[in-house]
């Protein structure tokens, strides 16, 4: 019987950044009814605007923070610019949009950086501590913490804050919201820098624990949406749980004889799950 | 500044320049090297890299690239240009074989030189024997690329190149090398091939070894290094693309396991890129095992290689094993081509006059060895040596062999 604890500590911080993207996709859909199929990309964005920043000798500190601006912006730009023109346009239809502003993003990052093997480092890399027999460096700590503080203050923001209150309304009911007076497409383009923001934090921390890859990063998006489909695009507390419980079985699956090469499996049979579970009603009232 | 100091500046930098040159000062030679442009009916050549995917895997064929402009430079084949096409499969085999098929069918390609692929070999084995087409790849991964009868690659392949790594581990380290641990894509007739070899060499040694394969999608690499610790190893061995190998080193640099464990890698790690990419943690601590010569070795082929990349390549191409080995599938064809009467190059007479070029022929040769004895590894190994990898980052003159030569 192999020794689980190691890889479950290990899966936790990538569980929480699976968490922070997944959150992002929630609180965007919630907002603005779009699944933002991009959130890996913009991720991904950030972590390549951050190297290319400490690459160029810049400072690591400002180069994360410009990193996590620029996926701020960038997703600002496709709120304020491009969905506006496709919000009364199917569901379908917006989501397929933000899979091919993923596909033009990622194009742009081959073009621009290349496929070259680099490497993203964050100064708290250097510092760690031993827990349960691995060490775990302060960049995992932080991500961890992260995942668990932006998802506290979103809910925090969602529920107390006027935009937050807004954003609520907007979801229940997109014309009559409008026609009480809420300013739709400033609203909307909270959700998008929000979503940019977490996507940023995610992508950066992502590229620094596991790999600086557009491709990787960009379908790092498929643990969130299926976290996100975990909480049905609506439950923030439910996409926390997916998002951890994939990241962690993900991790807990590698020591088992067989299975272990083919965990990345895990995000979808948890999403499929998700689904089938969500189903079972219509299924008894059909009965 | 005085003019004095102006003057003695300009002077040392251009000292300085020279110097720095004097390694890729050869003039690049091609072909007949006439200095003449080729002008007459182009000769359609293909090749197949795999360029999106999980790692950029092309510079074997960006190599055959700029030999190939060379050589139109130079005069091409008795006058008569090459026109190289060079294919992305996006490591995909449906795609592999849609350009193998484009290549082939509609290009009316002679020959594919070059290729470097994860999925070329056992997609478009069919098509390659029934076109009666030759491919000289720059590269072969999988076990397919080395028991096809049309398929030459000029490297010994994965298989070989992780075992003569852990071989070097065990022959530095005598008699402290008992528990290998051989990490590597779990891509079909790949990943546990390539780790079969290095595991078998162990255990006849009286060891035991374990072959750890990942999905090359999966972002978790410190799962798959905690996977490898837990087999108490004396080695890893990481079989895998440089792009994929940087977050296993990184994972493995955060468990603070240089001092713990040897670290090796097979000739896809000889990369000038890929100590920076994994930092200065592991200056002097890896060792990667290279199929031909250093790239700094000096000699005329390594200098003519070099100042055919830069004169004909771009800047950004790599320099690497796999640049070597495009450069040499390219010129070893051009050879060929030069040999014959360039009014009647076709495909039928392109494959036999490859067929019987003396460097494939021996290749050929190695394969029929290679599977004969199979069972044995050590027989297997070829190749210059091995290079401590965290040296190259601080230039070429760091490069240090420590295996056979």
């Amino acid at each position: 019987m192999p020794d689980f604890t190691p890889f479950l500590v290990s899966g936790l911080a990538t569980a929480a950044t699976y968490v922070l993207s997944g959150v992002g996709i929630v609180v965007l859909y919630r907002a603005a009814g779009v699944v933002n199929f991009a959130q890996g990309a913009v991720g991904a964005l950030a972590a390549f605007v951050s190297w290319s920043i400490v690459e160029c000798g810049g400072p690591p500190g400002w180069s994360w923070i410009a990193g996590v601006a620029a996926a701020a912006l960038v997703s600002f730009l496709y709120g304020r610019v491009i969905a506006p023109r496709l919000a009364y346009g199917d569901p379908i239809m917006r989501a397929v949009a933000t899979l091919s502003f993923a596909l033009i993003l990622l194009g742009f990052m081959g073009y621009v950086w290349g496929e070259a093997p680099r490497r993203l480092r964050l100064p708290t890399d250097t510092m760690s501590f031993e827990l349960l027999g691995v060490r775990i460096t302060m960049t995992r700590a932080i991500a961890f913490g992260l995942g668990v503080l932006a998802t506290t203050a979103v809910m925090l923001f969602l529920a107390y804050s006027r935009v937050g209150l807004q954003m609520r309304a907007l979801a229940s009911n997109r014309d009559l919201s409008a026609m009480l007076g809420v300013r739709v497409l400033r609203v909307d383009s909270w959700a998008w820098v929000i979503s940019g923001l977490l996507a940023g934090v995610s992508g950066v921390l992502l590229a620094d624990l596991q790999r600086l890859s557009g491709q990787a990063l960009t379908f790092a998006v498929i643990p969130a949406i299926a976290a996100a489909v975990f909480g049905r695009f609506v439950s923030l507390p439910a996409t926390v749980a997916g998002g951890l419980a994939i990241g962690v079985c993900e991790a807990l699956l590698t020591p088992i004889p067989v299975i272990g090469p083919f965990r990345t499996a895990v995000p979808f049979l948890f999403a499929v799950g998700a689904m089938l579970w969500m189903q079972r009603r219509v299924t008894f009232v059909y009965r | 500044m005085t003019l004095r100091n102006t003057i003695l500046g300009i002077f040392m930098a251009a000292l300085l320049g020279c110097a720095g040159c004097t390694a890729h000062a050869a003039d690049a030679k091609c072909g007949a090297n006439t200095g003449k442009a080729a002008n007459g009916e182009p000769i359609v050549i293909g090749g197949i890299v795999s360029v999106t995917g999980p790692d950029n895997f092309s510079s074997s064929g960006l190599a055959a690239t700029a030999y190939f402009k060379c050589l139109n430079a130079n005069g091409g084949v008795n006058g008569r240009p090459i026109k190289y096409q060079l294919e992305d499969d996006g490591w995909n085999p449906e795609q592999s074989s849609q350009v193998a098929a484009k290549l082939i069918r509609d290009q009316k390609a002679v020959a594919l030189v070059g290729n470097m692929s994860f999925v070329d070999c056992g997609a478009n084995q069919g098509i390659y024997e029934k076109e009666g087409i030759m491919v000289i790849a720059g590269v072969g991964v999988p076990r397919d690329c080395f028991f096809q009868k049309n398929y030459a690659p000029t490297n010994a392949g994965p298989r070989v190149s992780n075992t003569k790594a852990v071989m070097d581990v065990a022959q530095t380290y005598p008699g402290k090398i008992k528990r290998v641990v051989c990490i590597a894509p779990n891509i079909p007739n790949l990943g546990e091939w390539s780790c079969s070899g290095a595991v078998a060499w162990i255990k006849k040694q009286g060891g035991d070894g374990k072959i750890i394969t990942f999905d090359p999608g999966s972002l978790d690499a410190t799962s798959v290094v905690l996977e490898a610790m837990a087999f108490k190893p004396d080695v890893i061995s990481v079989g895998t693309p440089k792009g994929l190998a940087v977050p296993i080193f990184a994972a493995a640099e955060e468990q603070g396991l240089a001092d713990k464990v040897h670290f090796t890698g097979p000739a896809s790690l000889y990369n000038p890129d890929f100590p920076r990419a994994i930092g200065k943690y592991w200056d002097g601590k890896v060792t990667v095992d290279m199929e031909l010569k250093a790239a700094d070795a000096g000699t005329p082929d390594m200098q003519n290689w070099l100042a055919v990349m830069d004169k004909y390549g771009q800047a950004s191409d790599p320099r690497d094993t796999f640049s070597q080995a495009g450069y040499l599938a390219a010129r070893v064809t051009a050879e060929t081509l030069l040999k014959m009467d360039a009014a009647k190059i076709d495909r039928k007479s392109v494959t036999q006059g490859l067929a019987e070029h003396q460097a494939v022929r021996k290749r050929h040769v190695v394969f029929a060895l290679v599977r004969r004895r199979r069972s044995s590894s050590q027989r297997q190994s070829r190749g210059p040596g091995v290079v401590r990898q965290g040296r190259q980052a601080r230039g070429k003159a760091g490069v240090r062999r420590v295996g056979r030569s």
